[in-house]
């Protein structure tokens, strides 16, 4: 290994059998690697190599590059020898956009493995890299788990390059800064810091940069990966980095005075400091008048109530609280419960675990087989488990419910954080009433009031309060009243004065 | 970090292994409770407990699996103990579900227990955490054995009709809606008396299969009020004194009365509204008096008499004033004279305005009471006649 490394670390050789000696040792004979020999000018005393990869580099690059080295140098008379230079040879000859000397070994390779080509070129020297990726990448789509009626439709993909390019579009702030790292020793994934500089704390940025640094992993396949190692509570259940696919997102936290980190080969971005809250919101709020979005922003908070609480409410206030149902109702529930030889806890597990399975089968089949998995699944459990008498029809609408009521919420993973919490509430519920309940959900309760994401309070700006906050928390305020970004942002005022829009008075005569 | 998860998870499952769910009982598992009768026992000294019990699977119908049986939606069964405990707990020998207390609607006691005294029945329903304090209490003449297991009422479970009953019981305001709240406020007063609903079994009902034998299904009424002195029942009131026991108790708004024509013929019906009842006492000679000034609008609103609204106006106002004024005096008279019992809570109104002279009366304030003087003052404006000025007529 360290051989290896030495080997990286070695200056270039101007004598061009050195050089390929050295490379083809390193890279081996991997099929994908290509070596074009070219002369310089033509001049068979200056004869050169291009390697690059198959597939990732683009190959109409290379002819531009060998066309501009080969044919254009002779057409345009020039002596070999004036180019010996590497400097000379870039800025007289090259036609490429991107085109940089290379210096030791090691940057060569990472040129060659990263999709562009290194050219190297007897007597000159240094090597040149010529930036020729190619690969080909999914289209610009809409993200498929963060769906909207009104807004934009596209997506990140898994070109990290034009994933920063789509934010950039919407915010042509010469502030905003993309800093560039490289992450796994072996995959050597490329990742970029985005921020605005005057609207993101310094030290949050550093924060976020000293984390990034810190990760020592073989590779980084997916932003997941990236978000477990730099999370500030690793045992809890909750999210404290947000991820979005949608660049709309990032454009807005980039703005709220956020710090986003993008990852090559993913389209999922994170985006750090992140609140519970901002889980229930969606995009949507914000593009539709501001009392549809109050309206539905309320409407997923209720959701969200609903599908932590739901079922272990029932399963406490049926088996331990009766005489908190009104009495129509209790008769109600008792007769549907008549003949189901189950306790209510276990059919409200049962019933979970079923809901579970549905939705991780329909997940997982192939997508037509899906659709058949959840008809037949729906079929047993709504009709024929109630006719058999397993369960209640009571028990199928809660379960139900709870299941639309976490699709609701617009974050998939934070609706999965959700799920997995239901359970423990579920669980002492049924074993201890109201008593487990309540010392479960306080213990829920403390434990996100106790965590932190990124240096700010998960539950503000609720808990700590801030009165200013609170205007984008619960409800959404018309945009002329939300004159001020959040708090933790440096620059405060985001809109100038009275920007409340009237009808303009009849002038007077 | 990973031990103290390990522990917290060990200490729950041994905590969660140990405590074996312990307080659980399903919905389903529970012997729902929806009216109680009580009566005294055929032994000295035994207590009669009869209790309508709901069965919910036939009380709803099919809601998912079928269930089975078409039977009663109640299943009424009666025991009897020393004590009123005793009882409850000797309806676990035959009853196959644990009985269960706080959906109960309502609590009847038969007269002669009523009248022997009431104060363990208030204690015990009032000390048990499963009971509620807004279950109605009633006395009733009958066999309330038989009352409870009557099917009674639009709604599929009795218990449930009398409850409705009591509910808008301001409809007809015949009958006082006296819950365990009220009672246990009248019992522990130093100066009110309890007042209960008296409830009865008329043949009422028509049976659709056999119309030709008339009325002859037994259904159950409010019909006035059981006065109580202390924790014995000493007497009934008449729907018409219960009436005016109404405007003192319940602050009853509206009603109606019918009244004679002033010029003789037929009835006129009038409805009052927005009734206001004031109790003014004072003091004079040591002795309290007490003026009662009633307001009151009118409508008419079923005339049987001749002439235009404007010429029997002013005596039908006088007609219905008399009316009101009769019942209220009925409802004092019953109070101060019959029973010598202060139900009408005038004793709170008095030591409310003279808290220093209350303190000298109150030990003998159901005999200072009955010498009080009582004046009753009615005043009612008739503000329409509806849409008629006159009585509906052939020309």
């Amino acid at each position: 290994m360290s051989s290896l490394q030495d080997k990286l670390n070695e200056r270039l050789e101007p004598k061009l059998q050195d050089t390929v000696a050295i490379i083809d040792g390193i890279l081996g004979n991997s099929s994908d690697l290509h070596r074009r020999e070219f002369n310089l000018c033509g001049h068979p005393d200056y004869p050169g190599i291009v390697w690059f990869l198959e597939g990732m580099a683009d190959t109409s690059i290379i002819d531009s590059i060998l066309m501009a080295l080969m044919v254009s140098a002779r057409e345009l008379n020039v002596e070999p020898a004036e180019l010996a230079n590497s400097e000379e040879l870039r800025t007289r000859m090259m036609v490429n956009a991107s085109v940089k000397n290379c210096e030791t070994i090691g940057d060569g390779i990472a040129a060659i493995l990263a999709g562009d080509s290194l050219v190297v070129i007897q007597g000159v020297d240094r090597a040149v890299i010529v930036c020729a990726k190619g690969i080909k990448e999914r289209s610009v789509e809409e993200p498929s788990s963060e769906n909207n009626v009104r807004g934009p439709r596209d997506g990140f993909n898994e070109n990290m390059r034009t994933n920063t390019a789509s934010v950039r579009r919407r915010i042509k702030d010469p502030l905003l800064r993309f800093e560039a790292l490289t992450i796994g020793t072996r995959s050597r994934t490329d990742v970029n810091i985005a921020y605005i500089r005057d609207l993101a704390k310094e030290e949050l940025v550093e924060e976020v940069r000293k984390r990034l640094e810190r990760i020592q992993i073989d590779a980084i396949l997916e932003s997941g990966y990236i978000e477990e190692l730099i999370e500030d509570s690793p045992y809890s259940p909750f999210n404290t980095v947000q991820s979005t696919e949608r660049p709309d997102k990032v454009a807005s936290s980039l703005l709220e005075g956020r710090v986003a980190i993008f990852i090559d080969n993913t389209p999922v971005v994170l985006v750090v400091p992140t609140f519970f809250w901002q889980f229930i919101q969606a995009p949507d709020d914000y593009y539709n008048n501001y009392w549809v979005g109050s309206f539905f922003r309320i409407v997923r908070y209720i959701a969200f109530l609903i599908s932590l609480l739901l079922p272990s409410v029932y399963v406490m206030i049926v088996s331990f609280h009766q005489e908190m149902i009104p009495t129509s109702l209790a008769l109600t529930i008792a007769s549907g419960r008549e003949i189901v030889p189950f306790p209510v806890l276990l059919e409200a597990l049962i019933m979970e675990l079923a809901f579970e399975l549905m939705r991780e089968a329909g997940l997982r089949m192939p997508k037509p087989i899906g659709q058949a998995v959840s008809i037949v699944g729906s079929l047993i459990i709504g009709q024929a488990a109630v006719q058999a008498g397993l369960v209640s029809p009571f028990m199928v609408i809660v379960v139900a419910i709870t299941g639309i009521a976490s699709f609701a919420i617009p974050s998939y993973s934070s609706s999965l954080a959700l799920r997995i919490c239901r359970f423990p509430l579920l669980l002492a519920s049924g074993l201890f009433g109201l008593l487990g309940f309540a010392v479960v959900f306080f213990v829920l309760l403390l434990h996100a009031l106790s965590i932190r994401s990124f240096g700010e309070p998960y539950l503000a700006p609720a808990s700590p309060y801030r009165p200013w906050d609170q205007r984008d928390m619960l409800l959404r305020v018309p945009f002329w009243m939300m004159d001020r970004r959040p708090e933790f942002a440096m620059d405060g005022r985001r809109m100038g004065d009275r920007q409340k829009p009237n009808t303009p008075k009849e002038e007077q005569k | 970090m990973i031990r103290v998860m390990l522990s917290a998870l060990l200490l729950g499952g041994v905590v969660a292994l140990a405590a074996s769910c312990m307080g659980l009982r399903q919905i389903n598992e529970l012997a729902i409770v929806s009216a109680v009768g009580l009566e005294l026992g055929e032994k000295p000294g035994t207590v009669r407990v009869s209790v309508q019990i709901i069965r919910p699977a036939d009380a709803r119908g099919q809601t998912g699996a079928p269930a089975g049986g078409t039977g009663e939606p109640v299943y009424s069964v009666r025991a009897e103990g020393k004590s009123i405990f005793d009882a409850i707990r000797n309806l676990g020998r035959f009853t196959s579900r644990r009985v269960y207390w706080s959906h109960n609607f309502v609590i009847v006691m038969q007269e002669k227990y009523a009248r022997k005294g009431i104060k363990e029945m208030v204690d015990f329903f009032t000390r048990n955490h499963e009971l509620r304090m807004d279950t109605w209490v009633a006395v009733t003449p009958d066999s309330p054995e038989e009352l409870i297991s009557t099917i009674t009422g639009l709604e599929v479970v009795p218990g449930e009709a009398v409850d409705k009953l009591f509910y808008n019981n301001d409809v007809a305001g015949h009958a006082l809606g006296s819950n365990m709240m009220n009672l246990e406020e009248a019992m522990l007063s130093g100066s009110a008396q309890p007042v209960l609903a008296k409830i009865q079994l008329q043949p009422r009902g028509i049976s659709n299969k056999k119309p030709g034998a008339r009325a002859s299904i037994n259904q159950v009424e409010l019909a006035g009020a059981a006065a109580f002195r202390g924790d014995r029942m000493v007497g009934w009131l008449s729907p018409k004194e219960t009436r005016g026991v109404m405007f003192f108790l319940e602050k009853l708004e509206s009603g109606i009365e019918v009244v004679d024509c002033p010029n003789g013929g037929g009835v006129l019906t009038m409805e009052f509204k927005n009734a206001r009842l004031r109790v003014v006492p004072s003091y004079r000679n040591g002795k309290p008096e007490f003026t009662l000034r009633l307001r009151a609008d009118a409508d008419m609103v079923e005339s049987g008499c001749d002439g235009a609204l404007g010429e029997i106006r002013d005596e039908a106002r006088s007609k219905l004033e008399e009316e009101l004024a009769s019942s209220l005096r009925g409802a004092l008279n019953k109070a101060q004279k019959t029973y010598r019992s202060d139900f009408l809570k005038l004793g709170d109104t008095f030591r409310n305005k003279y808290p220093s002279e209350w303190r000298t009366l109150r030990h003998r304030w159901n005999e200072t009471l009955s010498e009080a003087e009582t004046e009753v003052k009615v005043k009612v404006v008739i503000k329409s006649a509806v849409v008629k000025a006159e009585r509906t007529n052939r020309p």
